[in-house]
C-alpha cells in the first residue's frame, strides 16, 4: 500500500515534460477553478472541506483576499445559504463541498432550488479518477444522486476541461429558468496541472441549449389581443417577475391596463403591497378575494408562474371559464397543468416590455370593487381575530407590527409552515425581493441558514428571519455560522411548541388525533448564547413592542423568542386536492 | 393505447441516457424498446424510444421535458404511420441430425428472413421486420425449437422528405417537437 500512495503523490505533482522543457507551469485544476470564480465576479463561497476537495481549498488560501469562503457548520447549511444569498442578490450562489456525505448533505439545498429556480453552482468534491465506481471512501455517485434534482451536472476528471466546464455551469445555472448545477470534481484533477495556458471565456448560448429571452412577435400580439377584449382580466404573478428582474415593468403595464393582480407565494414582494391593483396573493392559505376571483375572471395573465397545486387546488377546477394567458420562460411548463389559449414563452421583463405598446389604457374600477367586496368578508372573518390582541400573543401581531417597525422595507426570510402562511399573509411588503421561503420543496430548517445568506448578499438590508420552533432545531447549528461571521441577523422564532401546520391539518381533517406533533423545547436563548448570540424571550403582549425594538436596534445578530398561542389555525384555507371555490375562512 | 416513437437527438455524453429514461421513470411510463446510436453527425446520438400511453397530451408533456435536459438538441414525436421502421430479430433453431429440417426456401421467400449462422446442430436465422412480422416468423419457426431468440429495439426514419438531422441547425434557437 505504501508503494500504491507514493506513486498516487507523484501524480499529483505531475508536471507534463512539454512545461519542463519551456519552463512554464501552468494552472492546477483547483487553481483554474478559482480563476474560473473569479472571472464570473463570484466573492462569496458557502462551503465545508474535506478530504476529496483538499487541493481546492489549499488553492482558495491563495484567493481569500479575493474570494469570502465562509464555513458553515453542515453542508445542508451552505446551500441554503447560497439559496438566500442567490435570492436577495439576484447572483449565482456558490457551494464548495467534499464528497460522499459532503455532497449528500447538499441534496436537500438542491431540490429545493431547482423546483424555486434558484441558481447555485455547486462544486463537489470526489475521489481519484482511478477510484470511480469502486466503493472508495467516501465515494457516492453524485451524478447518479443528482441528475433527478440539478438543472445540469458534470464529473471533471481533467484539469484542462475547468474552464469551459465552469463556463457552461455558470451560464446554465443563471438562464432560462434559474436552478442549481452540480460539478463533479474529481481529487485528482484538482491537483494535477493543466497541459495549457488557462483561457476563459463567458459562455453566452449554446448549441442544445439557449433558451428564448425575446419572445415570438405574434405570441405577443395574440396575447395582446386578448387582453384588450378582456373585461374582467386578471393577472397572476409569480417568482419568475423578480428572477426577470421585470418588477418595473409589472408596475407599469399594471398601471397603464388597471387590470387588478394577485401575486402566488413566492412572487410576493414584487408588486408593493400597498399599490391600489394588488389584490394579495393566492394559494392554499392566501388570500380569500385574490383566489375566489380566478372564477371569476374572463381572461388570466399568468406572468411567470406555473399553476402549482398549492395555486390551483383541483387544476381542473381552477378557472375553467378563463382564457389563459401564460408568459413563461420554459416551454415544457406551457400547457402542462392549465392549456394556455395564448401562451408567450420568453422572459417576463422582455415580455411585458413587448406588451406595452399593444394593450390599451383601461380603467377597471368596477371590477376592482368586486375583489375589495370580498376582502371586507376575509377582513371580518379573519384578520379581526388574528389581530383581535386577545388572549396569547398571536403570530399574526407579532409580523403586522414587525412590518410597521421595519416600514415594509426588511428582507424577510421564513421557514416552512404555520408562521410562513402567517408572514406572507401580514407582512406589507414594499421592496423587491424581500420575501425569502422555500415554496416548492417546503424544506424546514431553511430559514437560518438562508436568512444568513441574504444578509451576506444584502448586508445593508435589515434581513429578518421569521422561523417556526420545530424548523429552527432543523438547522440550528448554523448559529455558529452567523456567530462567526459577525453579521446581524435578526431571527424571531414564533413558538407555539408544535409543528403547528401539521397540527392543524390534524385538527381539520384527521379528527382532532395530534399524531407527533407536540415538542419539548429546549430552551433557545441559552442555545444561542451559548453560540455567542444575544437574544430574549418575550410571552407578554405588553413587552412586543419592546422586544421587536430591542431586536431591531441591535448591532449584531440577534434572537428572539416569541412565545405564542399553541393551537391557533391558519385561514382562509383551500383543503389539498378541493378547487379554490371551497375556500374556508374558519 | 397508442404507440409512441420518440426520436431524441442529443450530444454523446456520459450519464444521458439516465438523464432521459429517469424522465420516463418520474412519469410512471414503461419503455417498450430503446436504440441508441451515433448519427451521421460526429458526437450527436439518436435514441429511437418506443412507449405506449393512452393520452397523447401526457406524451407531449413528455416530450417537452425530455427536450429540457441541457444536452438534448431536439426531441421528435410520432405516431406509427408516420414513420417507417423496423426490428431487427435472431433465432437460434435446433438441427438435431435425425430431426425435421429447415425449409429455408420458405425462410427466404415467405419470411424474408436468412440463414445467417450454420452450427453443427443449430442455426442462426435472421430477420428483420415489425414487431408483427417477427412474432409471424416465430411462431412459424417454434416447432423445430427455439433455443435463443432476441429481439433489437426500434430503429425509425420519419415520412417526411427531409431527414430529421436537418432540423438541427448548426446553432438551435429554438426547442422544435414534432407530434
Amino acid at each position: 500500500m505504501g508503494n500504491l500512495l507514493e506513486i498516487e503523490l507523484k501524480q499529483e505533482t505531475l508536471v507534463t515534460p512539454a512545461q519542463e522543457k519551456e519552463g512554464q507551469t501552468f494552472l492546477s485544476g483547483a487553481q483554474a477553478m478559482m480563476e474560473c470564480l473569479l472571472a464570473e465576479n463570484v466573492d462569496t463561497i458557502f462551503g465545508y472541506p474535506g478530504g476529496a476537495i483538499m487541493p481546492t481549498y489549499d488553492a482558495l488560501y491563495d484567493y481569500i483576499d479575493r474570494i469570502n469562503h465562509i464555513l458553515v457548520r453542515h453542508e445542508q447549511g451552505a446551500g441554503h445559504a447560497a439559496q438566500g444569498f442567490a435570492r436577495v442578490s439576484g447572483r449565482t450562489g456558490i457551494c464548495l463541498v467534499t464528497s460522499g456525505p459532503g455532497g449528500t448533505n447538499l441534496i436537500t439545498p438542491i431540490a429545493d432550488a431547482i423546483i424555486d429556480c434558484t441558481p447555485l453552482v455547486c462544486i463537489v468534491g470526489q475521489v481519484k479518477s482511478n477510484l470511480l465506481g469502486t466503493d472508495a471512501f467516501q465515494e457516492t455517485d453524485m451524478i447518479g444522486v443528482t441528475t433527478p434534482v440539478c438543472k445540469w451536472n458534470y464529473q471533471i476528471t481533467d484539469p484542462n476541461e475547468v474552464p469551459e466546464i465552469m463556463a457552461k455551469a455558470f451560464f446554465i445555472a443563471k438562464s432560462g429558468k434559474p436552478g442549481p448545477v452540480v460539478i463533479d470534481f474529481a481529487r485528482d484533477a484538482q491537483a494535477a496541472k493543466m497541459t495549457k495556458p488557462f483561457v476563459y471565456k463567458k459562455v453566452e448560448k449554446m448549441v442544445s441549449y439557449n433558451p428564448r429571452v425575446v419572445p415570438k412577435q405574434e405570441q405577443i400580439e395574440k396575447a395582446a389581443e386578448l387582453i384588450n377584449k378582456a373585461k374582467r382580466p386578471y393577472i397572476l404573478f409569480g417568482h419568475g417577475v423578480l428572477i426577470a428582474d421585470a418588477v418595473q415593468e409589472l408596475l407599469d403595464f399594471v398601471e397603464k391596463t388597471d387590470i387588478p393582480c394577485a401575486s402566488t407565494l413566492l412572487g410576493l414582494s414584487a408588486m408593493p403591497n400597498n399599490h391600489p391593483n394588488y389584490m394579495g396573493w393566492l394559494g392554499m392559505h392566501g388570500m380569500y378575494a385574490p383566489n375566489v376571483m380566478t372564477d371569476e375572471c374572463d381572461v388570466l395573465i399568468a406572468i411567470g408562474m406555473r399553476f402549482d397545486d398549492r395555486v390551483t387546488g383541483d387544476s381542473t377546477k381552477f378557472a375553467p371559464q378563463a382564457r389563459i394567458i401564460h408568459i413563461e420562460v420554459d416551454p415544457s411548463e406551457v400547457d402542462k397543468i392549465k392549456k394556455a389559449e395564448a401562451p408567450v414563452i420568453g422572459d417576463a421583463k422582455e415580455a411585458l416590455k413587448m406588451l406595452m405598446p399593444l394593450v390599451k389604457k383601461g380603467d377597471f374600477t368596477g371590477w376592482k370593487n368586486e375583489f375589495r367586496k370580498l376582502d371586507v368578508k376575509e377582513y371580518d372573518k379573519v384578520t379581526l381575530r388574528d389581530l383581535s390582541q386577545e388572549g396569547k400573543i398571536k403570530m399574526a401581531e407579532v409580523v403586522a407590527l414587525l412590518s410597521d417597525k421595519t416600514n415594509g422595507e426588511a428582507c424577510i426570510v421564513v421557514d416552512v409552515g404555520q408562521h410562513q402562511m402567517v408572514t406572507a399573509r401580514y407582512y406589507q411588503f414594499k421592496k423587491a425581493n424581500s420575501f425569502i421561503a422555500s415554496g416548492g420543496l417546503g424544506t424546514m430548517g431553511f430559514a437560518i441558514p438562508a436568512s444568513f445568506g441574504a444578509k451576506v448578499g444584502a448586508p445593508d438590508r435589515e434581513v429578518v428571519g421569521i422561523i417556526g420552533d420545530g424548523c429552527f432545531q432543523m438547522t440550528i447549528q448554523e448559529l455558529g455560522t452567523i456567530a462567526q461571521s459577525g453579521l446581524a441577523v435578526k431571527m424571531i422564532i414564533l413558538n407555539n411548541n408544535f409543528l403547528g401546520m401539521v397540527r392543524q391539518w390534524q385538527q381539520l381533517f384527521y379528527d382532532n388525533r395530534y399524531s407527533f406533533v407536540e415538542l419539548q423545547n429546549p430552551d433557545f436563548i441559552t442555545i444561542a448564547r451559548g453560540f455567542g448570540i444575544d437574544g430574549h424571550t418575550c410571552s407578554e403582549r405588553e413587552t412586543l413592542s419592546d422586544s421587536l425594538d430591542k431586536m431591531l436596534e441591535s448591532k449584531k445578530a440577534y434572537l428572539l423568542e416569541v412565545i405564542v398561542e399553541k393551537e391557533e389555525n391558519v385561514f382562509p384555507m383551500v383543503p389539498a386536492g378541493t378547487s379554490v371555490s371551497e375556500i374556508r375562512l374558519e | 393505447m397508442t404507440t409512441y416513437t420518440i426520436c431524441v437527438f442529443t450530444e454523446n455524453t456520459i450519464g444521458l441516457l439516465n438523464k432521459i429514461t429517469i424522465i420516463f421513470t418520474r412519469r410512471r411510463i414503461n419503455i417498450e424498446s430503446l436504440t441508441v446510436s451515433e448519427t451521421e453527425r460526429k458526437g450527436i446520438s439518436r435514441f429511437t424510444i418506443v412507449i405506449k400511453h393512452e393520452k397523447r397530451e401526457e406524451v407531449e408533456k413528455l416530450v417537452r421535458q425530455i427536450r429540457k435536459i441541457i444536452e438534448v438538441l431536439a426531441v421528435f414525436g410520432y405516431l406509427n404511420e408516420d414513420i417507417v421502421y423496423n426490428e431487427i430479430a435472431l433465432y437460434k433453431i435446433s438441427t438435431p441430425l435425425n430431426g425435421k429440417s429447415v425449409d429455408v426456401e420458405t425462410i427466404n421467400k415467405v419470411y424474408k428472413a436468412w440463414v445467417v449462422y450454420w452450427g453443427l446442430d443449430y442455426v442462426v436465422i435472421e430477420k428483420t421486420g415489425t414487431e408483427t412480422e417477427i412474432f409471424d416468423f416465430f411462431r412459424y419457426i417454434k416447432p423445430h425449437g427455439i433455443i435463443e431468440f432476441v429481439r433489437s429495439g426500434r430503429v425509425a426514419v420519419g415520412k417526411t422528405p427531409q431527414g430529421l438531422i436537418e432540423y438541427l441547425p448548426e446553432e438551435i434557437t429554438e426547442w422544435e417537437y414534432y407530434l
